[in-house]
């Protein structure tokens, strides 16, 4: 088990070293802060909380058959994504927490969504590219033989 | 659409028509700085029609380098490895062609598409990110896994270096400090997009958890009759038997 966690903790150095190190010369070159990093974050946060809501919520639904397509879960989700919603409204709503450049709230958040299908787009296209080649970098090895016929 | 064509699609209750409306969807999405050339938001349908062709290259040259190796089931000629292998490295090329060369994405008045400067960061810094961590994977639960770690590994490092060149020298249209500037956005969007998925699935998990916690238990069955007991008996007195040779 503790060798289990720290191959996890490895996987997860590994994926957020090269980030850092990039963000690390990024500070150095600038030698400052962006200061709108953290109203991108707040909005990707949320952004992403209540769009994965409304995907877990379709699959809620259309997985439910099985089980005599029961109401609670249903309701339960739907009053997290609306918490999700609730908050999202009151922080963008407050001048200059989470608002970018954009008029106002309805701007802000029609502007999220559509960072989110690029920023999104882009992670997909990352993803097809890096699990694909590790998938040919698996299959590329020629077969080994396991146990010769007599 | 998009959303609605997936979610029937992956149900299994309408396959057909869930890709259909999905796809529609995404072309509405696509051809939307046409049809509604005033908004600003359209930018962002444009840059995901800008980035269709090497995004297909590059799926093209991945099944190929997948299905060109030693797979058990829909195994391709081997000339597909390589074929595929300059398919991918194109289509990277072609994304650095967009950003150094006259094929960036141009919005309004010969100014570059603002979610370009979003795209391109995102897409490196999430490539490298997913490459590294293959590789260690790979060390970590393969065997004898070193040499196609180092791919990943020099994939990873590739990534880098065209992200260094970025934040050094100039796009086409746009300045290094830009890159610099939306890469700090790029990585706040990447971590705030994971916390975000993560949240979601973590709420969802809880109110699957707490329905299931409420459900009484069930009933154990009542212990077979006689009634039963024999019939079963005579199920198994069948079954077993027969003629010695």
């Amino acid at each position: 088990m503790k060798q289990a966690n720290s191959s996890w903790k490895l996987l997860v150095f590994a994926a957020l070293l090269p980030i850092l190190t990039l963000v690390a010369i990024d500070v150095s070159l600038n030698n400052n802060f962006h200061p709108e990093s953290f109203k991108r974050f707040g909005n990707a946060v949320l952004t992403s909380y209540i769009i994965m809501g409304l995907i877990l919520i379709g699959n809620l639904f259309f997985y439910a058959d099985s089980r005599h397509r029961p109401s609670a879960p249903f309701v339960g989700m739907a009053f997290a994504l609306a918490i999700g919603m609730l908050i999202a409204w009151a922080l963008i709503s407050q001048d200059d927490l989470l608002l970018e450049a954009n008029s106002g709230l309805r701007a802000q958040m029609l502007s999220n969504i559509v960072h989110l299908l690029v920023s999104g787009t882009a992670m997909m296209v990352a993803s097809i590219l890096a699990i694909g080649y590790t998938f040919a970098a698996i299959t590329g090895r020629e077969r080994r033989i396991l146990f010769e016929e007599e | 659409m998009v959303p609605i064509g997936i979610w029937l699609t992956i149900s299994g209750k309408a396959k057909l028509p869930g890709k259909i409306i999905a796809a529609t969807g995404l072309i509405l999405v696509m051809i939307s700085s046409w049809t509604v050339p005033d908004s600003d938001s359209s930018a962002g349908g444009h840059l995901i029609l800008t980035i269709f062709a090497p995004t297909i290259l590059l799926a093209y040259g991945i099944h190929g380098m997948v299905f060109g190796g030693n797979v058990p089931v829909g195994r391709l000629d081997p000339s597909a490895r390589w074929s595929g292998t300059f398919a991918v490295f194109a289509s990277i090329g072609i994304f650095c062609l967009m950003h150094w060369y006259s094929f960036t994405p141009v919005w309004r008045d010969g100014t570059v598409n603002p979610y370009w400067i979003v795209f391109l960061p995102t897409f490196l810094l999430f490539s490298t990110s997913l490459c590294s961590m293959s590789s260690v994977a790979l060390i970590i639960y393969g065997e004898n896994r070193s040499s196609d770690a180092g791919k990943l590994a020099t994939l990873s490092l590739l990534m880098i270096v065209i992200t260094l060149a970025a934040m050094i020298f100039d796009g086409y249209l746009t300045t290094a400090d830009q890159f610099r500037d939306y890469l700090w956005l790029s990585a706040a969007d990447i971590f705030g997009t994971m916390v975000g998925i993560s949240t979601a699935i973590g709420a969802f998990a809880i109110v699957i958890w707490s329905y299931e916690k409420s459900l009484p238990i069930p009933e154990s069955s009542p212990p077979p009759n006689a009634e039963e007991i024999e019939h079963v008996v005579s199920l198994a007195r069948s079954h077993i038997g027969g003629e010695e040779e």
